[in-house]
Formats: C-alpha cells, structure tokens, sequence
C-alpha cells in the first residue's frame, strides 16, 4: 500500500507544474503583443513642458558630464533617476519588458524601430528653445532617413567608424580599408566586436552596399574578412584600451572612443585615427522619450536643458563624441586637434553611410554572415 | 542510510526499468518513503510539505524557463526585435551551419582539457589540505573559496591583465629567459583555457576535499605496510577512493566551462570563439533570442548527453558499493 502514497501527489505536483509553466508561456506572449491604437494616441499627444516628476533617466555610462546632471537638478528642484545599458538589445529588452524610463538614447537604427513600433512619444520641437541651433545648423537632421522630420527625436552625438594605429609601430597608413590587411601589423588587428560595423567594413572595401542583405554580396564580405582573419587577434570594442596596453597595433574604433582616448594617452602622437575613403560608417545617438515614460514634460526640460550651448560644451569634453548643435564645432575641433577625422562634417552626414533596419531576410542572412565570420 | 536504501532500492528497481535511465531519481526516493511509511503514515504528507518549496522554485526558474527556451526555439522576432512564439523550423536548420559544429567542438575540447588540468592542480591541492593540513584546514579552505566570491567577470578581466603582452607574468618570463617578444597568452587557446581552469578550479578542489575528508586513511597505511610507494599508493588507493569526489569535481568543471563565454571573450582571439558566446551574441548583439534559443538547446543537449553518462557510472558505482 505505501510504495503507492508518494505518487499521486508527485502526478499533482507535475500537474500543477505544468499548468504554470504554461500560464507563464502564455503570459511570456505578452511582451510581444502588438501596440494598441490607444497607446498611439497617447503616443502623439502633445507633451506639456514643465516639471511633471523626477527624471528617469537611461543610457549608456557615463554619457553625460555629472557637473550638468547636477546643475539640472539644481535648477529644477527634481532628482535624476540613472540607470545604464551596455547595448542597444539590453535597451529595448527593458523597454519591451515594460520599464518606464523618461528619457532614452537609441541610435539612428533603433531609433527608426522603436518609432514605427509607436514605443516612443512626439517631440515638438517648437517648445525646445534650443531646436533651432539643432535643425538650423545641420540641416540633415530636420528630415532624418530614420525619423521623418525628427517627429520622435532629438539628435544628440554624432560619430564614425574608423581604423585607430600605433604610429611608433607602424608609422603612416594609406587611408583605406586595406589598412587593415597591413602585414606589418600582422596578429596585432582587431576589428569590433559588432555585426554591422564589420560587415559593414567589408562591403565598403569591395565597394558593395554597408547593410547589404544580399546573399552573394554577403558571401564576397565573408571571404574577403576571411581573408583578414589570419591576421586578426580579436573581435573587441574595447579599441582604446587595446591599444593603449599594447595588445593591438591597429584596430577598427569608433572616433568618439580615439577622441575619449586622448585624455588617457600619455603621448598622443604615438596614436593616429584615420577614416577609409572607400566610405566611413556614420551613427548617430538621439534624445528619445518613451511612450511610457511617467514624466514626458521634465524629460522635455532635460532635452533643453541639454541643448544650451555651455551644457552641449561640456558634454563634448566630457565623451568626446561632437553633437549637431552649431556653434559648438570649435569646442570639438580643439579637442581631437591630434585626429582631426574625428570631426564629423555636414559632408559626412550627407553621404548617408547609415546602418539601416532589414526585412527578417536580411537580419537572418547578416547574422549567418557574421556568425560564419566570427567563427570562421 | 545508505545500505538500507540499496537494499530495498534492488527490489523495487525491475519495475521501473522500462521508465528508461532518465528512472533513478524515482527510484531513490521511493524504497526510502516505504520502511517510514509503513511505521507512521502521517509523514509522507510531512515530507511532501518540505519538498514543496524547492519543487515550486525548481519548477518555476528551471523548469519553465527550460520550456521557455525550447518554445522559442521554434519562435521568430518581429521588428521591433521582440521575440514571438510561433513554428518556424527556420532557427533549428541555421544550426546545421558547420561554423557551429566547429565551435561546439572546440568548446568540447577546452571543456575536457580544462577538466583535465583542474584535475591535476586539484588532487595535490585538496590532498594536502585533507591529509595534511591539520588546524589549518578551514582557514586553508577558505583561502581558496573566499575569493571566488569576488565576481566572475572582475576576477577574469583582472586575470586578462595578467596575462596581457605587457602584463607581470610575460615580462617575469621574458626576463628569465622563457618567452621572447613576440610570445603572447592572449588570444590563444591558451590563454582561454587558462581563464576557464582560473574560473572553475575551486569546483574540482572542493568535493574532492570532501572525497579525501571522508577516505578511511588507514586505508593508505594498508597501502604503504604492503610496500606501495608514495606514488603508487597514491594511484591505487587514493585515487580509487576518490573516485566519486573527482568525477563529481569533473561534472561540476565541465558544465560551466562547457558554457562559459567571459574566458574566451577576454582571453580568446578569432580562432576560440565558443558557443557561449554565439548564445551571448544571439541575445545581446544580434537580438535573435530564437536562435539563441536553438543554439541553447543545442548545448544542453551535448551536456545532456554527458550528464547522463555520469549517472550511469554513478549508479554504477553505488551497486558495485552495495554487493
């Protein structure tokens, strides 16, 4: 008799297992469901300016110079709320799992995506008394390709990709792309440890187009980066450090990261940053309020505040990235005076090397592509 | 305990076989339930209260979130990068790309050698410690585990700066006269398995310090009264003695390394990428959680595999103790 009183209630407890393992795939369905005309709406109303609670605030580490954070709490009488992502997918993952924040930093891509995803709220920029020196002075920028007439966003830094080198080691480069097959720096190259910017690099040396989703393009952008490979020590986006502790020679950096750099390197001309002429990616990051955010008008505020020129100033010095905001250009140019490409001109922008968003083809055919690149 | 539990658990075992080896867990709870249940009826319903809570946590992080996986390994993402369930077969055939076949036997490679490595830093280490460490013993222990408790990531980027070009153990064995200039530890294979035995070590030297705490030491008297050397009755008593902690310690290495992706993200280069970090890749970069997903399934699978190889020798091991 008693070998049988243990089982039923483990059958009951398998039961009970099982009915809420699927309550919760059911609920797990829930962070994927598809926006409602109602949140549209919410989404498109006007924001009233003005104080509306504390600001919770996203974005990368370290991207805004304390000293301003400090001052805006100051001045308005309201606490900044920080956290920080990693990536752009750590990002949208909180989004799309429901967390509130005020104010966002998507890139132009996600950009483009969490706005058609009506995840993001309108931004009237006629209530930002520093919008004209935004769209005024970069004119790219008042119709983006990834936000009609920047209706959800404010653009905040600019940045391009590039190759940064050891001048002691390896003295003058050519300017291309091929730099980075340079057999003096062989086993001392790194690449980003990112999809798009490598296949990205790629498809600008052999000329094709930078998202391409082409199978046979794609197929020429893996030999051709197979072909590096043997050169290669890394995929890493840690390009500064690299090289500063000397593991590489040369490596394919983002020129916000060669300008932060500046301030660490005992001597800066031993370093240089060079932009390929074959074409350099460009990124922007923009100021984004969610379509959730609790308190859209004091995110409104900070994107102002943000906006005045002597803040603008002191974020620049701060990461090292430039920001559209005229009158400012000279701030930049004094800092990355020893990488002058670092700069990004109005030429840069008009030449749209973008990463742009693909159909389900494309980003399934990209990442097969990488992973074939990074495992080779 | 023990003895009783073999005793009943080789009468109740025939009916169970046809249940396939996934059986055991069963069957080892059962024939214990049954000498209790016959004196006192009320405690089963005891012990199935005490189980309730490890039940409904296992359940609802493990089990659920197993499902959760396997599900959205048939699921797709919709643009805005969210995943969504659904059947598409299209994440199970990407993994017949053969860039994935290599990389899950490399992972299976380290994963052995740096089993093999932990191994043997291991035995002396808890050997010493168990039969030789007198008053020291937990002060000694926790010289060891204290440490682990700083987190993974911190200790691994600290153990990178270690090992860089220019970093302390380079320079130490340039200066000596072992390494010359272009000699590098960094973005080798090396250099990841040397992050993954650094990252796993404490988990061989932990159950076989427990093996060697419990070994009847008067067994390795015995050994040496019938002439072994120190090294033969190293090999043929300690060791078989400890066979249980070793493979325990094996199995508690080889999982974690198996998956590990910090150790061949900061110690690898281009040739030792691991399939944890293509999982990592899925999620975070790419934002394919259905592939990630697939691939995850992928990697329990092979570990399944061995995990159940350890069962059976294990069982094994317990007849064999009972006869």
């Amino acid at each position: 008799m008693s070998p049988e009183a243990l089982p039923p209630t483990r059958r009951s407890f398998l039961r009970a297992g099982t009915a809420a393992a699927l309550a919760l795939a059911a609920s797990g369905c829930g962070f994927a469901t598809a926006d409602d005309p109602a949140g549209r709406a919410t989404a498109q109303a006007p924001i009233d300016v003005k104080v509306d609670g504390d600001l919770v605030y996203f974005n990368w580490a370290d991207f805004v110079e304390p000293s301003v954070f400090e001052g805006f709490q100051k001045e308005y009488g309201v606490k900044v709320v920080q956290s920080n992502y990693d990536s752009m997918e750590g990002m949208a993952a909180k989004l799309n799992a429901g967390n509130r924040y005020d104010i966002i930093f998507p890139t132009a891509k996600w950009a483009e995506r969490l706005a058609a995803g009506g995840r993001l709220r309108t931004i009237d920029h006629s209530r930002l008394r520093g919008a004209e020196a935004v769209f005024g002075g970069y004119g790219y920028f008042a119709d983006p390709w990834y936000d009609p007439r920047s209706a959800h966003t404010v653009p905040f830094t600019m940045y391009k990709t590039g190759i940064g080198w050891r001048r002691d080691r390896l003295g003058d480069l050519t300017g291309s792309w091929d730099d980075l097959w340079n057999d003096q720096a062989k086993g001392k190259v790194f690449v980003l440890d990112d999809r798009d910017e490598v296949l990205g690099l790629g498809a600008l040396k052999l000329g094709l187009d930078l998202t391409t989703g082409d199978h046979g393009d794609l197929a020429r952008v893996t030999d051709a980066l197979r072909s590096l490979r043997p050169r290669l020590r890394g995929f890493s986006s840690d390009s500064y450090n690299n090289l500063l502790n000397g593991n590489a020679d040369m490596t394919q950096a983002w020129s916000g990261d060669m300008a932060a750099m500046l301030d660490q390197a005992e001597d800066p001309a031993v370093f240089g940053f060079e932009v390929a002429r074959e074409g350099a990616p460009v990124n922007s990051d923009c100021y984004a309020i969610p379509a959730n955010a609790q308190h859209p008008g004091t995110a409104m505020l900070f994107i102002d505040y943000m906006l005045r020129p002597e803040n603008v100033k002191k974020n620049i010095e701060y990461i090292g990235y430039p920001m559209p905001v005229s009158g400012t250009e000279d701030t930049y140019a004094a800092l990355v005076e020893p990488f002058p490409q670092c700069v990004v001109t109005a030429d840069d922008l008009a030449a749209d090397l973008f990463f742009r968003n693909g159909d389900a083809g494309t980003e399934r055919a990209r990442d097969a592509a990488w992973t074939d690149v990074k495992a080779g | 305990m023990a003895t009783r539990n073999n005793r009943t658990g080789t009468a109740v075992r025939p009916p169970q076989d046809p249940a396939g080896p996934i059986a055991p867990p069963p069957d080892r709870t059962r024939p214990e339930a049954t000498p209790r249940a016959r004196t006192r009826t009320r405690q089963p319903r005891l012990w199935t209260w005490l189980l309730l809570p490890g039940t409904l946590w296992m359940t609802g992080f493990l089990v659920v979130s197993l499902l959760l996986v396997a599900t959205l390994a048939l699921g797709t993402t919709d643009p805005l990068g969210n995943p969504r369930f659904g059947l598409n077969f299209a994440n199970l055939t990407a993994l017949a790309d053969p860039a994935y076949r290599t990389v899950l036997l490399r992972s299976l490679g380290y994963a052995l050698i740096t089993c093999l490595i932990s191994l043997a830093v291991a035995y002396p280490v808890a050997y010493a410690i168990a039969l030789r460490g007198g008053r020291f013993k937990n002060l000694l222990i926790a010289a060891i585990v204290v440490p682990f408790f700083a987190n993974y990531l911190v200790r691994m980027y600290g153990w990178s700066v270690v090992l860089s070009d220019d970093g302390p153990l380079l320079k130490a064995l340039r200066a000596i006269g072992l390494a010359d200039e272009g000699t590098k530890i960094l973005q080798t294979g090396v250099g990841v398995i040397a992050g993954l035995v650094y990252g796993f070590v404490v988990f061989m030297i932990i159950p076989l310090y427990a093996a060697m705490e419990r070994m009847d030491t008067s067994l390795i008297e015995a050994g040496r009264d019938l002439y072994g050397g120190p090294l033969r009755t190293f090999l043929f008593v300690t060791v078989p003695a400890t066979r249980q902690g070793a493979a325990a310690g094996c199995v508690l290495v080889f999982l974690p390394a198996m998956g590990d992706f910090v150790s061949a993200q900061l110690m690898g280069g281009p040739d030792q990428i691991m399939i944890g970090n293509l999982i990592q890749d899925k999620f975070f970069q790419g934002q394919n959680w259905p592939l990630g997903s697939a691939l995850t399934m992928l990697l329990m699978a092979v570990l399944f595999l061995g995990m159940l190889g350890y069962l059976r020798r294990t069982r094994k091991d317990e007849a064999e103790a009972a006869r």
